[in-house]
């Protein structure tokens, strides 16, 4: 018996040790492994590296190029991309990533900085400053080459505004016009929705992202200082979102406070709410076409007919005028890559002109390159895809610090506890500058009255 | 139960096949039994209302998560599903839950008679710190497993995923056995043994038989936990080509968050029939086994 | 029986095979505990020392994480996000598990006896296809059914009654249910097998003498199939505890964190914010939850075991 025992707990040991302690294993030379998320009908990444793969072959002798489709949602991608990373063996030559989580990768040293490489690449050149920007992390170096962005702006509905006799071509200059706007709506025609604003943490990062920071980045305030490198918290910026959410909450101009805390709300409104015109103005996302073109999840071939699109305005109309955040995706080059040129070779290919070009479309991406965005085949088929473009002049990207995911969520729970009515706007920022104290340090932390 | 069991209960695990036809027929037994179908109607009723929004949506050609009559059924969505990489999938998962529930039976029946039979004194803690265990999300331990994954070089090994999903449902299975195991009176191994059988042979010959309905639903427990099970294949397999039906699923999925409903409604309809035949070939095996096993008691 | 059987049995041995059958008895749980002790102890091990650690996934502290004691300890027990999981995670295994699921199969499993062949298994065949259903299917299927414009509304709108956005309104209830939904199979078929053990003839016999069904059940059925409920409350508590998808699906833990039980607590930790350290020290206290609910029910039954 006691034979027995020592026998588990030496089988016990050498197993605790063995997953425990670091990395044996190496990759050769000879392969590119590149990882990418492939998900539902999103599969643009896939095609492309498909349609590159005998190119890049043939252009590297003796160099074979793996695929790592990894089809999962974003959350479980980071998981296998993040574990794939923690062990040379398996870590990807190249991959595909949020430009969100540049930072923390390259805190992390999971990246290959490429400065010396994109000064030498003459394509960088037609990369617009704000996509160049994504790619840079805290250390001022850039970890990758982004892939396309998205941008955010109102989505309205044509049909709903001749009812309640407002333009087709409607040009909102600050809040107040939007409100005004919903308030007409909601007095006009009955039974829709007038304006959809994320909130709560049902809808996750739609909440902040495409909700609360469309609304502080029109304000006088930011969510974080670039200069002085802090969050930005309390400002009268984040009282004067919360403000804005709770008009719309208390004034019933927006969706009742249980839908917009489903877990599948912003699900609904591109699958439902919108096709099926129930809802006049919706601040989201350029992206919303990929489900209603031929063979997206629910196909709405008169889309382009029904909705409109406007920038977001600023508070008062202070310049520039119009808001915009973007995300995006970038391609990464590993920082333990057995060969950095062919894996550089690899993502010079992926991002030439042609197959840009051939990202963008698949993938229902907003050009980030000069000489595509004036091709005239990337506006092709898409009738909204000049207007989000010609967002990039104004848009912004997220803070990208390892810390905004939980400070995000802050955000979330922040709103969802004035559209409940559970705090008001005063309340909800100090509770939220709290939070963020918390989260980040009390000396990460500035405010701006 | 062991300890306080009667002479006449031991006795009586042997069911006599006595059948009781004259009480059977009593009115107020046939008002009884008039009941229990009834409310058996009900609840097989409440838990049939549910799946509602599964048929309708798969056979619905613009199925949103709202429950709706479709204006025009169609069985589209199936044909869409009915993919060769959608069938290879589930040839995946088949492989993977068929090998890890034979496999846990296999391991989990000789461990869980000596624990049942002898080592209780011994066996029993290490099995029951084993079974607290089996409480956490797989999600814990998915770190250290890709690590141990990449030290042993089994990734993308179906056959070590195999090993790895009847690992962690070894101990429940081992404890479920076990306790089967200890309805089984050991009178009649005692009579075996004295005939010169080994401890192997009572548990193949006349153990494992008398707890058939116990092996079977330990059986049916493993392959259904691994038949479901996301992350573990998700993580430790790397090549698609070997991804099981519980990774395929997310292909009805949009970049953020919408869905296919139609098929995934038609998928997940034909994801769960493997499992629904495999529990009603049981339930035909164990008939005949009931049947067996009073001919062989009798 | 094995307490009565087992001394006379033995007594019969000689000395000289018992040293033999000492090993025969060990051999066989060799393989099972191996494959045990490598997959599944040894992570766990690793996930104790994690729990000291601040390892993330992404971030300085992937590459370079640091021992920091206690602190994931002293933050988790500051946190009152963690006391109200804690709470939610016992009331979700006591609502789903120890009473719906536990009571529910038992219902079925003394329903369906001795009724025909046929409703047994058409009604089998509906419940256990509620268990079989993948979980990321059932948490759709359920937030189908209980959404605004779902069936249950449908339904209910169609008898006259007002639905209710019970997602919102009611959510633990919603989830809980769901959950009922999905694990009352087991809990049948674990009855099932116990009571195809009680013998007929003690209930007839009992019967008989004029004891009422209820009676019968009371102190025929159920003593006779304590070791059953035993293994069964252990059973489904413990893959209680460890639901996961079928909350995330549903609520995404949600509205507010009404429906944050620890494993989604521990995912959204470790997973969303990459605190794999964080996630790990949850994740131990997930295991002492489910330890506390074993000893209740090895205590309950002590003498059993």
């Amino acid at each position: 018996m006691r034979r027995q025992l020592a026998l588990v707990m030496t089988a016990v040991t050498v197993a605790a040790a063995v997953s425990a302690c670091g990395d044996s294993g190496s990759s050769d030379s000879k392969t590119i492994k590149v990882a990418y998320q492939k998900f539902g009908n999103f599969i643009g990444a896939d095609e492309l590296f498909k349609k590159i793969k005998p190119v890049f072959e043939q252009q590297n002798p003796g160099v074979k190029l793996k695929l790592i489709p990894v089809e999962a949602d974003e959350n479980s991608y980071y998981t296998k991309l993040g574990l794939m990373r923690r062990s040379k063996a398996t870590a990807p030559d190249v991959a595909y990533e949020d430009t969100f989580f540049v930072n923390s990768d390259a805190q992390a040293k999971f990246l290959m900085p490429l400065d010396s490489k994109l000064s030498a690449w003459s394509d960088w050149g037609q990369f617009v400053d704000a996509a160049k920007a994504a790619g840079r992390a805290g250390d001022g170096k850039t970890y990758g080459v982004p892939m396309g962005t998205d941008t955010r702006g109102l989505w309205y509905n044509k049909k709903i505004f001749a009812k309640a006799g407002l333009p087709a071509d409607w040009q909102p200059k600050s809040w107040n016009d939007v409100l005004t706007a919903a308030r007409q709506i909601k007095a006009k025609v009955p039974g829709v929705i007038p304006l959809n604003v994320y909130a709560g943490k049902g809808v996750g990062e739609a909440a902040s992202m495409q909700g609360f920071e469309m609304l502080l980045y029109g304000t006088a305030n930011k969510l974080y200082n670039d200069q002085t490198k802090k969050w930005v918290a309390p400002s009268r910026g984040i009282t004067d979102s919360m403000n804005f959410l709770n008009t719309i909450f208390s004034e019933k101009l927006g969706p009742t406070p249980q839908q917009a805390l489903d877990p599948h709300w912003s699900d609904n409104v591109q699958g439902q709410e919108l096709p099926q015109g129930k809802l006049a103005i919706d601040l989201d996302g350029s992206w919303l076409p990929q489900s209603w073109i031929p063979g997206g999840a629910s196909a709405w071939p008169e889309w382009s007919k029904t909705l409109g699109t406007t920038p977001m305005p600023t508070q008062n109309g202070q310049a520039p005028g119009k808001v915009s955040l973007s995300g995006g995706w970038l391609l990464s080059v590993g920082a333990n890559t057995k060969n950095p040129d062919a894996a550089w070779k690899l993502v010079q290919l992926a991002m030439n002109k042609e197959n840009s070009l051939f990202f963008y479309t698949k993938a229902t991406q907003v050009s980030v390159r000069g000489d595509v965005t004036s091709d005239p085949a990337y506006l092709q088929g898409n009738p909204t895809q000049k207007f989000w473009t010609d967002m990039v002049s104004v848009t912004q990207y997220r803070p990208a610090y390892a810390v905004y995911p939980q400070i995000s969520n802050q955000l979330q729970a922040a709103t969802e506890s004035v559209i409940t009515g559970q705090a008001t706007p005063d309340k909800a920022t100090s509770d939220l500058a709290g939070q963020i104290k918390q989260l980040a340090g009390p000396d990460k932390v500035e405010g701006a009255p | 139960m062991t300890t306080t069991s009667s002479p006449a209960t031991r006795q009586a695990v042997r069911p006599p096949a006595r059948p009781s036809r004259i009480s059977a027929t009593s009115p107020r037994r046939r008002s009884a039994a008039v009941a229990a179908y009834l409310v058996l109607a009900l609840v097989a009723l409440a838990f049939l209302l549910p799946f509602g929004w599964l048929f309708l949506a798969s056979v619905s050609d613009k199925a949103t998560l709202g429950t709706a009559i479709p204006d025009h059924p169609t069985l589209r969505n199936f044909s869409e599903v009915l993919t060769g990489d959608n069938l290879h999938a589930l040839i995946n998962s088949l492989v993977l839950s068929l090998g890890s529930a034979l496999l846990t039976l296999v391991l989990a029946a000789p461990a869980a008679y000596p624990l049942s039979r002898y080592s209780r004194r011994f066996g029993r803690p290490i099995l029951l710190g084993l079974l607290f265990a089996t409480g956490l999300p797989i999600t814990a331990i998915l770190v250290p497993v890709y690590g141990l994954f990449v030290q042993l070089d089994l990734l993308d090994s179906i056959p070590a995923t195999t090993l790895f999903l009847t690992a962690t449902g070894l101990p429940m299975a081992i404890w479920l056995m076990k306790n089967f195991m200890d309805e089984v009176p050991i009178s009649l191994e005692e009579a075996a043994w004295v005939d010169g059988a080994s401890a192997f042979r009572a548990l193949l010959r006349i153990v494992l038989p008398l707890m058939l309905p116990g092996v079977t639903v330990v059986f049916t427990f493993t392959f259904a936990l691994t038949w479901g099970n996301f992350f573990v294949p998700f993580i430790l397999l790397v090549d698609p080509a070997k991804q099981p039906a519980s990774v395929a699923i997310y292909q009805y999925f949009g970049l953020h968050g919408t869905a296919s409903y139609g098929l995934l409604a038609a998928f997940s309809i034909l994801y769960s029939m493997p499992v629904v035949v495999l529990y009603t070939l049981v339930q035909r095996v164990l008939g005949n086994a009931f049947a067996l096993s009073g001919a062989v008691k009798g | 029986m094995v307490a009565v059987g087992l001394p006379d049995a033995r007594a019969r041995r000689s000395r000289a095979t018992r040293g033999r059958r000492a090993a025969a008895r060990v051999l066989p749980i060799i393989p099972a505990f191996a494959l045990i002790a490598l997959f599944f102890l040894g992570p766990i091990l690793w996930c104790l020392y994690a729990s000291f650690t601040d390892v993330a996934l992404t971030g300085a502290t992937a590459s370079t994480p640091h021992l920091i004691g206690l602190r994931n300890y002293r933050r988790m027990f500051e946190d009152p996000a963690f006391r109200q999981s804690l709470w939610l995670t016992v009331a979700f295994v006591l609502g789903s598990a120890v009473i719906g699921q536990n009571v529910g199969g038992m219902a079925l499993a003394l329903l369906m006896k001795s009724r025909s062949r046929i409703a047994r298994a058409v009604v089998g065949a509906i419940v256990v296809g509620a268990w079989v259903m993948p979980e990321l299917v059932a948490g759709f299927v359920w937030y189908a059914f209980l959404s605004d414009d779902g069936t249950l509304n449908a339904i209910l709108h169609g008898v006259g009654l007002h639905g209710k956005s019970w997602l919102y309104a009611m959510p633990l209830l919603s989830v809980t249910l769901a959950n009922i939904w999905r694990g009352t199979a087991f809990s049948m078929l674990v009855y099932s097998a116990a009571l195809s053990n009680v013998p007929d003839d003690l209930l007839e016999a009992a019967a008989v003498d004029g004891a009422s069904a209820f009676a019968r059940l009371r102190h025929i059925t159920l003593p006779l199939m304590r070791r059953a409920v035993m293994t069964n409350l252990m059973t489904i508590t413990l893959q209680t505890l460890a639901v996961f998808t079928l909350i995330f699906v549903m609520t995404g833990g949600g509205p507010g964190t009404k429906t944050q039980t620890l494993p989604i607590y521990m995912y959204q930790s470790a997973f969303k914010f990459y605190q794999l350290g964080y996630g790990a020290a949850l994740a131990i206290v997930l295991l002492a939850v489910g330890g506390v609910f074993s000893i209740v029910y090895l205590r309950m039954m002590r003498e059993e075991v």
